[in-house]
């Protein structure tokens, strides 16, 4: 019994302050004359009882203050609604921009991907391997638990079934081994998913849809399963529908179909020449699932060690006498795969990102509430001095930041929802489709709020803690003209004044760097009005042409749209001009190439036709151009025989330093090539010129287009609307011939500008908003500080000082936290970028221009300074006008 | 001052009925409403402690008690301890719940009434 009354009492102690003085003793004393009686009838039950009602009692009050709390700064927010709506549209800011990166960014990087149960355990080598290694991976049985073969990307061109007259879709699928979804670990919705059981080669084409394929193309019919679809020409039944939200693996290019590698040749051209028992043909992606108790390492260098034997067993293969590893594994199981080295330098650089933006806001708030609190410390020294507990008055006061800031979390997720709205309009010109799902979800609003609290809670205990630690007398005696410390101390205040100017002079920079890299590649200039130029993409081989009369039918389109006179100039090409999407990159050496290194040069490599650049109007610096007989030349394979290809300025320079480039040779690891042309820079990637190498087109390309078909460019004389004159020429040549991407150059060049112009508004947006974050601070500062020197200035003005004297004596605090706050800014940014370039090669480009561009080194201080002190001075304008005898009389 | 309407706090909380309840014949302390309770209740329903001046304390808020400045006789009296007691307002909304009460004890008589027969 004493032991249950120790805890009654200790509990009854727990009580918030007010309840305590209130009824505290009466609780201890009521529990002191009822113990015994309890005891006696209801025996421990009874005592437990009296504890476990106390206990509940004491959180119970707490909330209940709270709640008071909450509507007391409710109250107090809406009687000063300038104050308030500063902390939310600043709040606001920054919750909604986090949000939006955290949604858009985050969750494409590192969440799992929908419906795959064994996620964690999928891993996939960097590079694409042939179906003979995927079956040799596949008997690692202690290593693996399943490894599927992928290709992904892939277009198909199908009508339903029964609708004989409709043009063909194009819609873009995945072709997977039968044991794809077991390794994934998705189930079907309907129906059933391949299975090798019942999926053997030779059996007739079967295909699996997904969820939004259902949704969209068969209006969610219940009796799709079992439907048939023509795939390029060719009968596929459905035989089930994948789980909401599965758009396959490596899912930012959404996948629609699932068709087994097991389908009959003529249903994708990709799996023509029995592609899957070639050795050579490294034309599979490795989908792997690990067995339990696997890491990622050891998988890796067992892999390596495999790969390596196989490749010694490959008599065709090259003999190879690199020392590094073969095998990258990468993490598969998210939506993009990133090298896991890479990782945690992309969350850092999206955590710093984010952490500015927030901080920025957060110190914002800070000031705000300190200001706030320091008018009103004689309110709270009164009540300090009557009895109010120091913790009920900082909860109170926390109370009015943690509103703030979940108003503007509320604000945040609006703006974030915006924004997610406004970039799902923004389509990136690529040609397989991209998804870059930055809806929002609830894990976004938990993570809003959460980030709301957090920062809420945070960033208003500081402010509360230093207005409540008045000393009692002088507070009381002077109110809020309290003696202001000056720059020379190290105050709180200033250590966030500087922070914030430091932070938002880094985030300018940052994002400056970025926004110089990008911007610089929607520099793209043509020599001709890109409205006369249309660019169509058909696929004759997924209407069911076979490959040589494809490429007949080509040459004779080009033939006929001249003669017609519909366009003046065509060339074909399997990739629209200028096009902003990472292309193969090559890796090439050139040969004989005399003192220069023979280092392996990246390029990026386009596939054009004849006439490519007179249909650009771009001449020819040195050589020749493509030509039909090139278009017919045929790669054997044979080191005697050299392609013609036509290089870039950059990088002719690149291979060949100053000598000419013309008739020499380069070769990759396939094969070897002459060089019969050289032309100008055509496109700009991110801020540098790029080594591009032009290759001819060849039958093989007609055999197998790539994702985006084969491009027609034509151009026809302005004025004259030559598309429907094409594509009635298309039509007489055969009606169902599907034509797809068609647009002008300029409705495609406007549409790339688009989405880099949108990345280039998101990031100078930050910029700007970290800028005017800073602006408002050091305002609110400045002026807060007039506020409190009022009758320092009046002595000042009454002993003789000029205006100007006052009002530099005002801004000399406000000069010295922008510069200080700078210089730090300028060397965090500096060195932020140092290690973003050192880290990893993603960045380098653009902050390469970034930094080297003294306009925003020199521009981005300067303007910060001067908004900065123009913040300072429009307050500060106000000490001139106080009248020293006023001011004085006050006291 | 407004009237405040009773109804507003109607349906009354157990907790709120039983004490206001208590008060209703006169002054009294915490001890003595926690007592009365037990005994009218034939010791059913106990306040704890803790949950009683919880009560109290919103009961006061709500403005349906009030703290009482009269003592009783000195030779009743325990220095102590408070006495509370019903404002008008606590009598009107006590009255109001009274007769909601008796209101459904009614339609559950006619209800037994119907079934029986």
């Amino acid at each position: 019994m004493n032991f249950a009354w120790r805890i009654y009492q200790l509990l009854a102690k727990a009580f918030p302050h007010e309840f305590k003085l209130a009824y505290g003793p009466d609780v201890t004393q009521l529990g002191k004359d009822v113990l015994e009686d309890i005891a006696k009838r209801h025996g421990a039950a009874g005592l437990i009882r009296l504890i476990v009602d106390v206990a509940i009692r004491v959180p119970l009050e707490y909330l209940t203050e709270m709640r008071g709390d909450m509507r007391h700064g409710l109250r107090a927010l809406r009687k000063s609604p300038g104050f308030a709506m500063v902390g939310i549209i600043s709040m606001g800011l920054g919750i909604g921009l986090t949000t939006n990166v955290y949604s858009s960014k985050w969750a494409l990087l590192f969440r799992d991907l929908p419906s795959v149960a064994n996620a964690k355990q999928l891993v996939m080598p960097e590079k694409p391997v042939s179906y003979y290694y995927v079956e040799q991976y596949r008997e690692q049985k202690s290593l693996f638990a399943g490894v599927a073969a992928l290709q992904t990307g892939i277009p198909f061109n199908i009508t339903f079934q029964g609708d004989v007259n409709a043009k063909p879709e194009r819609v873009f699928g995945q072709l997977v081994s039968v044991d794809y979804f077991s390794v994934l670990g998705v189930q079907p919705q309907r129906g059933r998913v391949l299975n090798a059981a019942l999926d053997r080669p030779g059996d007739s084409a079967v295909v699996v849809v997904s969820d939004r394929f259902w949704r969209n193309r068969l209006n969610s019919s219940p009796n799709a399963v079992g439907q048939t679809l023509r795939l390029n020409g060719q009968p596929a039944t459905i035989v089930g529908i994948t789980p909401k939200n599965f758009n396959g693996a490596l899912s930012v290019n959404p996948a629609e179909l699932f068709v087994p590698i097991t389908a009959p040749a003529a249903l994708a051209p990709e799996l023509a020449n029995d592609v899957l028992h070639q050795r050579n043909a490294k034309e599979f992606l490795a989908m792997m699932c690990m067995a339990p108790g696997v890491t990622i390492d050891s998988a890796e260098a067992a892999l390596d060690a495999i790969t390596r034997r196989l490749d010694e067993q490959d008599p065709s293969a090259p003999a190879r006498m690199d020392k590094g590893r073969r095998i990258t594994l990468l993490p598969a199981g998210t939506r993009v795969l990133i090298p896991r080295k890479l990782k945690p330098v992309l969350a850092g650089f999206f955590v710093a990102l984010m952490g500015l933006v927030i901080t920025l806001a957060c110190a914002n708030l800070a000031n705000m509430l300190i200001a706030r609190g320091a008018n009103r410390r004689k309110e709270l020294a009164i009540r300090l001095a009557v009895g109010a507990s120091r913790f009920r008055l900082i909860r109170q006061m926390m109370s009015e930041g943690i509103l703030l800031s979940l108003l503007g979390g509320v604000a945040g997720f609006a703006l974030a929802y915006g924004l997610a709205v406004l970039n799902s309009h923004f389509t990136p010109p690529m040609t397989v489709p991209l998804e870059s799902d930055c809806s929002l979800d609830w894990h976004a609003g938990v993570f809003a709020f959460g980030l709301a609290l957090v920062c809420g809670i945070g960033f208003s205990l500081a402010p509360a803690l230093q207005a409540t630690k008045a000393d009692l007398t002088p507070a009381l005696k002077e109110g809020s003209m309290l003696r202001l410390r000056g720059y020379r101390h190290f105050g709180l205040r200033n250590l966030l004044m500087v922070a914030q100017v430091a932070g938002s002079l880094m985030l300018l920079l940052l994002t400056g760097f970025l926004v110089m890299g990008i911007s610089k590649s929607s520099s793209i200039q043509t020599k001709f009005d890109p409205r006369t130029m249309y660019l169509l993409s058909i696929d004759p081989v997924r209407d069911g042409y076979a490959p040589e009369r494809a490429q007949a039918l080509l040459e004779k389109l080009s033939e006929r749209l001249k003669t017609a006179g519909v366009v003046h100039s065509i060339a074909l090409a399997t990739q629209a001009p200028f096009a902003t999407e990472d292309d193969d990159t090559h890796q090439l050496t050139a040969e004989n190439s005399g003192e220069f290194s023979r280092a392996p040069q990246s390029m990026i490599e386009e596939t054009v036709g004849a006439a490519y650049f007179a249909t650009l109007s771009e001449p020819m610096l040195a050589g020749r151009e493509f030509e039909e007989r090139d278009q017919r030349s045929q790669a054997d394979g044979s080191k005697t025989f050299s392609l013609p290809v036509v290089l870039n300025e950059t990088a002719e320079r690149r291979l060949f330093g100053n000598e000419k480039a013309i008739g020499k040779h380069v070769s990759d690891d396939k094969q070897s090539y002459e060089v019969v042309g050289v032309v100008r820079d055509l496109k700009n990637g991110i801020g540098i010129s790029q080594s591009v190498i032009y290759l001819p087109l060849t039958p093989r390309d007609f055999a197998r287009p790539p994702a985006g078909g084969i491009t027609i460019l034509a151009r026809s004389d302005a004025g004259t609307d030559a598309l429907s004159g094409i594509q009635n020429e298309i039509a007489s040549i055969d009606l169902n011939l599907n034509i797809f991407n068609v647009e002008t150059l300029s409705d495609y060049l406007d549409r790339s500008r688009s989405s880099t112009r949108f990345a280039v508004q998101t990031y100078g947006g930050i910029g700007v908003f970290g800028l005017v974050l800073a602006a408002i601070g050091l305002a609110g500062i400045t002026a807060y500080g007039v506020a409190q020197r009022r009758k320092e200035i009046a002595i000042r003005t009454a002993l003789g000082a000029s205006r100007a004297q006052v009002l530099r004596l005002m801004l000399r605090e406000g000069a010295a936290l922008v510069s200080v706050g700078t210089v730090l800014g300028f060397l965090g940014a500096m060195a932020m970028a140092k290690i973003l370039s050192a880290l990893t090669s993603i960045f380098v480009e653009a902050l390469r221009v970034g930094t080297d561009d003294p306009r925003l080194l020199v521009g981005a201080p300067v303007l910060l300074a001067a908004v900065t002190m123009l913040a300072c001075y429009v307050p500060a304008r106000r000490s001139t006008q106080v009248d020293p005898l006023n001011a004085l009389r006050e006291e | 001052m407004a009237r405040v309407d009773p109804q507003t706090f109607i349906p009354l909380k157990t907790h709120w009925f039983h004490i206001m309840l208590s008060l209703a014949g006169g002054e009294q302390h915490g001890y003595g409403i926690m007592q009365e309770v037990l005994n009218r209740s034939t010791g059913k329903v106990r306040l704890w402690p803790a949950t009683l001046y919880g009560s109290i304390k919103r009961l006061i808020e709500a403005e349906l008690i009030e703290e009482s400045d009269e003592r009783p006789a000195p030779e009743l009296d325990d220095a102590r301890r408070r006495y509370y007691r019903l404002t008008p307002l606590g009598r009107r909304v006590l009255d109001a719940e009274c007769e909601r009460l008796q209101e459904l004890v009614r339609t559950i008589r006619v209800k037994q009434r119907m079934v029986t027969q």
